[in-house]
């Protein structure tokens, strides 16, 4: 059976899945830039709080993200998280895709899929907010195909 | 009137992004306050922000965009009904390429112009992940085009854009260029040798590729 991990800023469109992330009930600490889990215990950060996320993500075949858009970008708090997955990552940099990306540190990572809540004022931040996003999939060694704006239909496509 | 500085490092005081705020700052401390995200609550920040007429925002390159703590600050940022009042923003990044500060960019230019401050301008600088560990010498350029900066903008309020410019450089990697690097990287002569070097001052390089969570 497939793995999925769902990550959340809204509900709404739950579906049965191995591993709840639920954004508005955790507190991810903030990245503090300190490079340890690149330089002293690779792989693992300073803090402790995501180990068990670490496992579910990288055990998962599919990731969901219910993204809230918040002042045209991802929220803080999904911004804290993406900043916590650099352990993920190997420190080294590649130059084999024509520009600089950190390596992978694991041999799989999952597919990811994004819906977001929100509005935005103009197509120019909708793709901003959209671009960033695959960008950093990109990086994350994910294939990350889906970046749209959530509705009634989006049931059907997250759980099939 | 001073100019309010934020320096949006989770690292603080003790990073390249102090680093680039003094040299930007140079002699002029009084024409300047300089408050830090790390140590602020973002609602309060947020509001303190107001008092000023400019403001300039000088963060890391955090995969891709601005560290989550900066992203708490601008979620607490309102739009001002002042008109005149002025934004802009520095951002510094690991890889080379000021290219990969290309998203943030766009959402700080649109962002500025949404919370109806005149937008001064984004300066991107690549390269910049060991400023504040390596000898000032091997910063000498560096230093010397931030200090510029700097001066031109307490005279004018604006970047000069010839120095913008020439900070972004490279923007990005020629085909030639990063099919070099990727050569070298395969022969073992890349940014390796420095993480490796930091590894083995760790007693860590024999863990170097664990994989905890698999």
């Amino acid at each position: 059976m497939e793995s999925n991990l769902f990550i959340k800023e809204f509900d709404g469109f739950d579906i049965p899945c191995q591993y709840m992330f639920d954004l508005r009930k955790t507190k991810v600490k903030d990245c503090v830039g300190c490079w340890s889990c690149w330089i002293k215990t690779p792989g693992r950060c300073i803090n402790t709080d995501l180990d068990e996320f670490y496992k579910a993500y990288l055990k998962a075949d599919k990731v969901i993200i219910l993204s809230k858009v918040n002042q045209r970008f991802v929220s803080g708090n999904l911004k804290t998280l993406f900043d916590r997955m650099i352990p993920l990552f190997m420190p080294d940099i590649t130059f084999k895709h024509g520009e600089a990306m950190h390596l992978p540190r694991y041999r799989k990572y999952p597919d990811v899929e994004i819906y977001y809540q929100g509005d935005f004022d103009s197509l120019d931040s909708k793709e901003i907010y959209e671009n960033y996003l695959h960008r950093t999939f990109a990086q994350f060694y994910s294939k990350c195909e889906v970046v749209k704006p959530i509705n009634q239909s989006s049931m059907q496509e997250i759980s099939g | 009137m001073k100019t309010l500085i934020i320096n949006g490092s989770p690292k603080g005081r003790n990073g390249n992004t102090e680093v680039i705020i003094e040299k930007f700052i140079g002699s002029a401390k009084n024409l300047y306050q300089v408050c830090y995200v790390a140590n602020e609550d973002p609602l309060k920040l947020a509001e303190y922000m107001k008092r000023f007429d400019a403001v300039i925002i000088v963060m890391p390159l955090y995969i891709h965009a601005m560290p989550g703590i900066m992203m708490k600050l601008i979620e607490c940022m309102e739009r001002t009904i002042d008109d005149g009042k002025s934004m802009g923003f520095i951002v510094q990044s690991g890889f080379r390429e000021s290219e990969h500060s290309k998203y943030l960019k766009r959402y700080l230019t649109a962002l500025a112009h949404k919370l109806n401050y005149t937008y001064i301008g984004t300066v991107v600088r690549g390269g910049s992940a060991g400023i504040c560990m390596m000898p000032e010498k091997m910063n000498k350029k560096l230093f010397k085009q931030l200090q510029n900066l700097g001066e031109h903008f307490r005279l004018t309020r604006t970047f000069h854009g010839d120095i913008v410019e020439e900070l972004a450089k490279p923007i990005r990697l020629s085909k030639g260029m990063s099919m070099l690097l990727y050569f070298l990287f395969k022969l073992g002569i890349s940014d390796s040798i420095f993480w490796n070097g930091m590894l083995k001052k760790n007693n860590a390089l024999d863990r170097k590729f664990d994989r905890p969570f698999a």
